[in-house]
């Protein structure tokens, strides 16, 4: 039993006895040969299910530690992983005002007052507690295993918040559900090391912890989803979405007329309390009371004072007409006070515009016309619906299920979870990378659903042979779940009807597992880093390109080499390759990056002064052509075109498009076929013969023959180039010597 | 038409006057330390329009300080108010448990804030 | 030195170490190219006072097959003189490309050509961004600044006296007389900013082949063409070309000079003062600047620190000393500058000097961080550049350094405190009260 005091909340009180759980489990025998009593029984299979999920939501993000090796995925964890080892090494002190004079040479990056260090800190207080109880682990297996741990942590509070707005058994399903989404686990696979990783237990803790003082009215409890409000803005960006849910959701109860005192104790203090606790983060500083984007939350606050104050003087005033006279002055006067305030705040530049980033979150093509750097991200484009389907699978189909059932028993707390998952899925359209957000509220959603059908349907299965048992559990259920008149039927076909769906359920939630496994495995633990192809005889062939790449760049240039690259790749070589970039993957100075673009669009003399300019020793570029892996800097060209282009008129897009389309073979335009970064990528590869029966120079990632074969590099020489030509290094020539 | 309104805001002030004095004792209380601590943040902001919002972290910290007093006065009174239905079940004892919690903290971080 | 600061002469300093050494930047041991040995007693009194300068001749025919710059890829020669015009090839492992490597790893050259020089000179020249008429038996013909002889000529023989002004490159002796010059001329590649022209010819010359009749007007006249040119390399190797070979020539040294149109007549011309002051510039006994002990560190402290930090009051100081020929000696100027530098100059200073070779100078960090430099570019004609440039980041303030204590906000932290007073009343009354 020690098991079942897991932290975060007290035990569920068995009140609830008609779970889905002891429905399912009860049928079994070998809970009876236990002898223990039904809620004892309940309990302990609770307790077991919960433990058994915990460890699945663990094991199921190793795949790619057993595929490849532990190590860190993608781009942005590489960071992650360098700040981490930089606190670990250095200590707090020095993290917070780490001034990092590697990066955006030569501006440099104050990283303490740039990032979350939600992320970092969690990672260095788990690897001080390891070593504390002196297990000698590296910092990197616990970057590793961090996002898995946390994932776990959230099926927890999942199924909390589950019991919260339904009953455990509902909680019970959304930890299942949320343990192998695949949604969830593209983010949270071991070694992502990535903010959204512990930002979505954060969230979630919030959002549970929140409903739950809104349910109690209790100071502690608003109190304690304050502190995970603070927890998830140090973690991730995203908590800009809770601070507008929040208040949007106590709009919504103001103006359906469900305002409670409970609401106004559980929002003012959660919100005052929340509020001072992420000003101490460095990189969202005064936001809460200068960008737009927290308005709103500011505006709900102060509505809240105002309409407690007129709930309060009605109350003292019994008389309606004289309130109604009170009601006119003080309304007037509030309404032209906040109108003067906000103008003059917006006119004076006070309250600064919301971000792009925001705006392209309400209007999806606002990115594509304004803003080239957000749009140019993969992970800011509007989600298709293969991708839904991906990474809901079921659930898609759940949710409007479960949409209805929470509709039929509308609470606070219903109301709660049906404005989150309305939302998020709204964002989830608009942007790939807020799947991950609405993940959460449609796992909850569609456990509602699951369970409240599935109890339904059992319910029927055994209302006639429960009719010859004492039904001691029933009683409480029946009363609870009053909205259901099917208990009145007991028609035989019924019956086996009910049989029938209960199997068919069961079937798709297989379907579901199998389905997320798959993806799993399949899709979601590739470290991106290490690229894996199959081979001509279906062997598994793994390019190590980057990372030789990195190590080459790190024991062959001198220490303070400056290495130009597109800024995918900036965090990866100073983290891996140790080395001085120009720019990267944190896009604060979009003028610096637009010089890179502009470098990597012009002509080799051109590009040449501007990499003078910035004292460019090494330039990277990461070429597929002789591998056919497609994500390579000449698909990435045209972004680099137009954000140079944004800032530097001279480039322009229609230069390297011939009738807009965009080529690199013969019939390429001219500027393409001797820009920057075509010479770089293509040089010498007129030479070589890729795939057997095409021409030399087949470019295996287009599919086409390249245009220029004879390319002569006069200012740089190329330096390295790595065992598939993925990645290629050139050194920029000193200025000649006798010119 | 003004002197009606300031005849209704007359009838209103004595009606409020004497429906307030019927509140108990230690409400009152509360109100007038709730009082104290908006008059407190006013008179910051209005010194922070004379001189300027320099250290923004200072000005936000005293008037955060003020208002966040304010509203966790107004929760615990309202939870200690037996007039409220909805907080029945919640011990007086308790209520002002959360509410010393609440404070410490927003203490505690308004001293971290405040240099 | 050995602490992280990064001297650059111009990105090159391994192969300033093979040879004109930071120690003794003059050369000593030079390879001398000729057509034929003729050439040897012809120019003499040159090659007699290389030597008594201490220069170590090692005289060669050009196509000897055994001839090569280097050995087991050491150089061999500190500087090279090509007084072979006519050569197509040379003999050995050299080439132009291994000449220009041999200039491009810092040694010295001196190329003299001659009417129907061969293709192999005009390549070189053209390399150093030295252009020779393309008309191979053009001469540079002057029909006013001609020098004056028994024979009235076809007005080949020149008397120039169209000097560079730079007391560095020619010394501080004034040329005496007009230097005799016979050859071909050559216009200076306009793309190329490191060629100067030391002997320019006269409004009045013109590059023609002096036997036939000018069908064309000619493709190099005037001041635009020059007659003898050198070249100061990024890397500082220097490079001296001539038009003329016979200006070397012991014939032109002793010879009587008298400008046409001039009344003076001089008894020997200036071709001996030129040259050898030509060659001292070039083999780097004169004008050769070397910078030493860069040191920059925070006011009242001594070491250099690892990171500045915005704001912090800072002394950057630096040696400079100049090579006479035997000894270093404390360069004096007043227009050394230092710039604090990230992307643009954010400082620009006049360093002070203390006329031993010190320069100094204090500043303030600028309130910018970032990735600074400490630039010192100094330019000037006929001296060596010196480029230093020293990396040093500059961090913003640590959270713990900003003033603590502000009057202007004493208010806010009374009603803080005074929050927290009346939150211990408030507690005491309300207990009390119940």
């Amino acid at each position: 039993m020690a098991a079942s005091s897991k932290p975060g909340s007290p035990r569920p009180p068995p009140s609830s006895s008609s779970s889905m759980a002891q429905d399912l489990f009860n049928n079994f025998s070998f809970s009876k040969t236990l002898k223990l009593k039904t809620k004892q029984q309940e309990l302990l299979i609770r307790v077991t299910v919960l433990t058994l999920i915990y460890i699945l939501a663990f094991i199921t993000r190793l795949f790619s530690v057993l595929r490849y090796e532990s190590m860190i995925h993608e781009f942005d964890p590489y960071f992650n992983y360098r700040t981490t080892l930089y606190l670990t090494k250095n200590g707090f002190a020095e993290f917070w005002n780490w001034f990092d004079s590697e990066s955006w040479y030569p501006l440099g990056r104050i990283i303490g007052g740039t990032l979350y260090p939600g992320l970092m800190l969690t990672a260095a207080a788990l690897y001080w507690v390891l070593r504390f109880l002196r297990f000698a682990v590296h910092i990197r297996e616990v970057c590793v295993l961090t996002a898995p741990f946390f994932a776990s942590n959230t099926t927890l509070v999942a199924y909390f918040f589950g019991k919260e707005i339904w009953d455990s058994g509902a909680g019970i399903v959304a930890a299942a559900l949320i343990a192998i989404c695949p949604g969830y686990i593209s983010r949270s696979v071991a070694g992502s090391y990535d903010n959204e990783g512990v930002a979505i237990f954060a969230l979630l803790l919030t959002f549970y912890l929140f409903v739950k003082a809104v349910n109690t009215g209790s100071l502690a409890w608003a109190l304690a989803s304050a502190f995970g409000y603070f927890y998830m803005v140090s973690a991730w960006g995203g908590y800009v979405f809770i601070i507008n849910l929040v208040p949007l959701y106590v709009l919504v109860l103001l103006v359906t007329g469900r305002y409670s005192l409970r609401l106004y104790v559980a929002y003012n203090c959660m919100y005052v309390v929340g509020m001072l606790l992420a000003m101490q983060i460095r990189f969202v500083g005064f936001q809460h009371v200068q960008s737009g984007e927290h308005m709103a939350a500011m505006g709900v606050f102060f509505l809240m004072q105002v309409f407690f104050f007129l709930d309060w003087v009605r109350h003292l005033l019994s008389d309606a007409k004289l309130f109604e006279a009170f009601l006119r002055i003080t309304v007037t006067g509030a309404v032209s006070v906040g109108a003067i305030a906000l103008g003059v705040g917006t006119a004076s530049g006070y309250i600064s515009p919301w971000t792009g980033r925001f705006y392209s979150l309400l209007d999806p093509t606002y990115a594509k016309d304004h803003i080239p750097i957000i749009a140019s991200v993969s992970e800011h484009q509007p989600t298709a619906w293969s991708s839904f389907m991906f990474d809901f699978h079921i659930l898609l189909i759940l949710f409007p299920a479960g949409l209805y059932f929470c509709f039929k028993r509308l609470s606070d707390a219903t109301i709660f979870i049906v404005m989150y998952g309305l939302t998020s899925m709204y964002f989830a359209g608009v942007m790939v990378r807020l799947i991950l957000v609405a993940t959460p509220a449609v796992c909850l959603i569609s456990a509602i659903a699951v369970s409240a059908t599935v109890k339904n349907l059992t319910r029927l299965v055994r209302s006639q042979s429960q009719a010859v048992q004492s039904g001691s559990s029933k009683g409480a259920s029946t009363a609870k779940s009053s909205s259901k008149g099917v208990i009145d039927n007991s028609q035989p076909f019924q019956r086996n009807g009910a049989i029938f769906l209960l199997l068919g359920a069961f079937y798709l939630l297989t379907r579901y597992a199998i389905h997320c496994t798959w993806v799993t495995s399949e899709a979601y633990s590739s470290p991106s880093i290490v690229l894996a192809a199959r081979g001509a005889h279906g062997n598994r062939v793994i390019f190590d390109d980057y990372r030789e790449a990195y190590f080459w760049l790190r024991q062959n240039t001198p220490p303070d080499a400056k290495v130009m690259s597109w800024w995918d790749y900036g965090y990866q070589i100073t983290a891996m390759g140790n080395r001085t970039v120009i720019v990267d993957n944190n896009t604060w100075n979009n003028t610096h990056i637009a010089t890179v673009g502009r470098a990597m669009s012009s002509y080799e003399d051109e590009a040449y002064e501007i990499m003078r300019s910035l004292d460019v020793d090494y330039v990277l570029v990461v070429f597929g052509g002789v591998t056919g892996y497609s994500s390579d800097d000449i698909n990435k060209f045209l972004w680099m075109v137009r954000i140079g282009g944004g800032v530097f008129p001279v480039i322009k897009e229609p230069d390297y498009l011939v009738n807009g389309e965009y080529r690199v073979d013969k019939g390429a335009a001219p500027k393409m076929l001797n820009c920057l970064m075509y010479k770089l990528s293509y040089y010498r590869f007129g030479e070589l013969t890729t795939e057997y029966g095409k021409p030399p120079g087949f470019d295996r990632a287009r599919g086409v023959e390249i245009g220029n074969k004879d390319i002569k590099l006069e200012y740089l020489e190329e330096a390295f180039t790595t065992q598939n030509w993925i990645v290629r290094i050139y050194k920029v020539k000193p200025p000649k010597n006798r010119w | 038409m003004a002197r009606s309104t300031s005849k209704d805001a007359q009838d209103l002030f004595r009606a409020l006057w004497s429906a307030y004095s019927a509140t108990p004792t230690n409400l009152k209380i509360i109100d007038l330390y709730v009082m104290y601590a908006v008059f407190t943040a006013l008179i910051q902001v209005v010194y922070m329009a004379m001189v300027g919002s320099f250290p923004f972290n200072s000005f936000l910290s005293g008037v955060l300080s003020c208002v966040g007093t304010a509203v966790l006065a107004v929760c615990l009174r309202i939870q200690v108010n037996k007039e409220n239905k909805e907080f029945k079940d919640l011990a007086p004892e308790r209520a002002f448990a959360d509410f010393v919690l609440c404070n410490l903290v927003l203490h505690l971080v308004i001293m971290n804030f405040l240099g | 030195m050995s602490k992280k600061l990064i001297v650059l002469f111009l990105g090159l300093v391994p192969l300033l170490c093979t040879c004109f050494s930071p120690d003794t930047p003059s050369d000593r041991r030079v390879l001398v190219l000729l057509d034929d040995f003729a050439i040897k007693s012809s120019h003499s009194i040159f090659f007699n006072n290389l030597k008594s300068r201490g220069f170590d001749l090692d005289f060669k025919l050009a196509d000897d097959p055994t001839i090569s710059l280097q050995r087991y890829g050491q150089y061999l020669y500190d500087a090279l003189i090509l007084f072979s015009p006519t050569i197509e090839r040379f003999g050995g492992s050299i080439d132009a490309a291994a000449i220009l490597d041999f200039v491009d790893s810092g040694h010295d050259l001196i190329v003299a050509a001659n009417g129907n020089a061969s293709d192999l000179i005009r390549e070189i020249a053209t390399e150093c961004g030295v252009d020779f008429d393309e008309d191979s038996s053009a001469l540079v013909i002057d029909h006013s600044g001609y020098a004056v002889s028994a024979t009235e000529g076809d007005h080949t023989l020149i008397a120039s006296d169209d000097f560079i002004k730079s007391d560095v490159i020619l010394g501080s002796e004034k040329i005496k007389a007009p230097v005799l010059f016979q050859g071909i001329g050559h216009s200076l590649n306009p793309s190329n900013s490191l060629v100067l022209k030391v002997l320019s010819a006269s409004p009045s010359a013109y590059s023609a082949n002096p036997k036939s009749k000018l069908t064309s007007p000619p493709s190099l006249t005037g001041t635009s063409m020059s007659l003898v040119s050198v070249v100061q390399a990024r890397n500082n190797a220097r490079i001296l070309i001539s038009g003329s070979l016979s200006m070397f020539s012991n014939r032109f040294f002793r010879s009587d000079v008298q400008k046409a149109g001039s009344p003076t007549k001089h008894d020997k011309s200036g071709n001996e003062q030129f040259v050898t002051e030509l060659s001292k510039w070039v083999f780097h006994e004169r004008g050769h600047l070397k910078a030493v002990n860069v040191k920059h560190h925070k006011v009242g402290e001594v070491d250099e620190p690892a990171i500045y930090r915005i704001n912090d009051d800072l002394e950057y100081s630096v040696e400079i000393y100049e090579w006479s020929g035997k000894t270093w000696e404390p360069y004096v100027a007043n227009d050394v500058q230092v710039q604090f530098y990230m992307m643009s100059p954010y400082v620009l200073k006049t360093l002070s000097t203390d006329n031993k070779g010190y320069y100094f100078t204090a500043f303030k960090v600028p309130d910018v961080y970032g990735v600074f430099q400490f630039k010192v570019e100094y330019e000037r004609l006929g001296y060596t550049s010196l480029s230093l440039s020293k990396q040093i980041p500059v961090r913003p303030f640590r959270h713990n350094e900003y003033e603590r204590f502000i009057p202007a906000a004493y208010p806010y932290y009374g009603a803080a405190f005074s929050m927290m007073a009346g939150f211990f009343i408030f507690t005491a009354v309300h207990l009390y009260h119940k």
